[in-house]
């Protein structure tokens, strides 16, 4: 075991006495290792003189380049921007009908709406628009509408937002009526879209409806919500009832479902995106919040 | 001095490692406290309120951090997407800050008022009935469970210690604050007076006769990245 190489050792021995003369070689590093470490060493210099690096006591270095993250930022949003000013320029002047009826404008405007709903809507109204029972998240690829379907109005309801205002109708809920009569209630609601399992339920019910609760006054004298506006007694403007006679729930057509929103109220709220947020910012500006609606009304149901 | 004499001596060796490790930590810890312009000088940044700080201890202890990221990067994409980056003011009052960098779910940054208290209240008992191809586990005992906060004065107490300025009439009125921001219905001029106006106040879970800690976890959410008012911002070249 007599050394093989030429090259120095640590001067470390390991079990000499075994005849296993163990030795450490103090081997110089490969070359390419070598330099590649020494152009590290050299390009981190460079780095400092060149970037923003050595914090100081009351500021750090900047760099040559005068390069920050910050800026760079800047640069790429306003270039973006820029990229897309004429299309914007053109969305931005343009009324919601206009840019509707410009075929070429209106696939630019729902590209851009897509995107803007995959992060800010679908959560709550689902992909598509499809709408998500459980919660009360109504469905925007059908052409039913509480506040209504028309672009305007769409963009109405993204801007400054929109508050179910169902009030609460059992004692001890919050409300002025008892079991029997939140029941004969639920009757005469189920009887709208012929469900009805208790005539004179439904009978005493219609009474109340149309008389001591009110609920006219929202849902219309046929019950077929606010913004028909087609029966009398539908207040203007639409305060969001829904139609009680057709097969569309927002909170599912269960009998119990239908008595709970009767007994205990239902308050959905739909954020406010634009000038009507209050405690949070504006999240979305006019200009996605008109191709958001764009998008919206093209979902299917709009107006 | 030659390093084979480094590592044949251990407590040379630790000596020197430490002083080379002193050296790296002094240079770039020690300035941060003390160049001014590391926190910006913005408007509206407020301690968090009980509610909300009971409700930051419940994100931490249900782990939301291992998925969920609070820091908006300077980068276009994540500004289209979450709002403006966020700034070092906005986490000056975190002990600790939540910023990491793992995101199966997405940045909360500016997750506040973004989606209704009944959209959170869905997606906590089970995300997948909001969300079908989220992967988020459910949540649904916070709403079962009543939110313990005898000790929030002690908390606020510690937060004060390392800085947060927390005023002796906040520590007191803390119990009676966290009730009042809890309910639709309490009257809250003390927390407005404390706290400011701008403090949303709810039932934030649903159920009025109960404090739950998803009430406090969802007064947490919803005024996460609000605070600070970006009309009056204005970004230096940093």
């Amino acid at each position: 075991m007599a050394d093989q190489h030429d090259v120095e050792t640590t001067g470390h021995q390991w079990d000499s006495e075994e005849g296993y003369p163990l030795k450490e070689f103090n081997n110089p590093l490969p070359r390419w290792w070598l330099y590649s470490f020494y152009a590290t060493v050299i390009w981190a210099v460079v780095y400092w003189v060149l970037y923003p690096a050595w914090p100081m006591l009351d500021g750090y270095t900047k760099g040559m380049l005068g390069w920050s993250m910050h800026q760079e930022f800047a640069q790429d949003s306003k270039a973006a921007l820029a990229q897309k000013k004429a299309s914007n320029d053109r969305l931005e002047k343009l009324s919601l009908k206009e840019i509707a009826r410009d075929n070429s404008l209106l696939q630019h405007a729902m590209s851009g709406g897509k995107a803007i709903f995959g992060d800010f809507c679908a959560p709550c109204h689902g992909s598509g628009g499809v709408g998500v029972k459980a919660g009360g998240f109504p469905t925007l690829a059908d052409d039913d509408w509480l506040f209504g379907g028309d672009l305007d109005t769409i963009y109405e309801t993204i801007d400054k937002g929109r508050d179910g205002a169902m009030p609460a109708h059992l004692q001890g809920a919050g409300g002025a009526f008892s079991e029997a009569q939140v029941n004969d209630l639920t009757e005469y609601v189920l009887s709208l879209s012929k469900r009805s399992q208790d005539a004179a339920a439904a009978q005493r019910g219609d009474q109340l409806f149309h008389g001591e609760a009110g609920c006219n006054g929202c849902h219309g004298d046929l019950g077929n919500g606010s913004i028909k506006g087609t029966v009398a007694g539908s207040p203007a403007p639409p305060v969001g009832a829904p139609n009680l006679t057709d097969a569309v729930w927002l909170y599912g057509s269960d009998p119990a479902v239908v008595r709970a929103s009767i007994a205990k109220g239902r308050t959905g709220h739909m954020p406010a995106w634009g000038s009507g947020a209050k405690e949070t910012g504006k999240r979305l500006t006019p200009l996605q919040i008109k191709q958001l609606a764009l998008y919206v009304h093209g979902l299917g149901g709009g107006q | 001095m030659k390093h084979d004499t480094i590592e044949r001596s251990i407590p040379l060796m630790v000596i020197l490692t430490l002083v080379l490790i002193s050296i790296g930590g002094i240079v770039e810890i020690v300035p941060l406290f003390f160049i001014k312009s590391t926190i910006e000088k913005v408007e509206g940044m407020r301690p968090y309120t009980p509610l909300e700080l009971v409700g930051r201890d419940i994100y931490i202890r249900e782990g939301c951090y291992n998925c969920h990221s609070q820091m908006i990067r300077p980068f276009r994409d994540e500004a289209e997407r979450y709002g403006h980056y966020s700034l070092a003011a906005e986490s000056m009052y975190d002990h600790p800050f939540q910023w990491g960098s793992k995101r199966t779910g997405p940045d909360l940054a500016r997750i506040g008022g973004k989606y209704s208290n009944m959209w959170h209240q869905a997606h906590m008992q089970h995300p997948q009935s909001v969300v079908p191809e989220s992967v988020m586990p459910s949540y649904p005992w916070l709403k079962k469970s009543p939110l313990k906060y005898e000790d929030i004065e002690k908390r606020m107490q510690v937060l004060a210690m390392v800085g947060v300025p927390y005023s002796a009439e906040q520590i007191a009125n803390a119990k009676k604050d966290l009730q009042a921001q809890a309910s639709a219905s309490s009257d809250a001029s003390g927390l407005s007076q404390r706290y400011g106006n701008k403090v949303p106040k709810d039932d934030f879970d649903g159920q009025p006769d109960q404090i739950s800690e998803l009430d406090a976890l969802l007064a947490y959410l919803q005024m996460l990245g609000t605070l600070v008012d970006f009309s009056s911002y204005q970004a230096q070249a940093r």
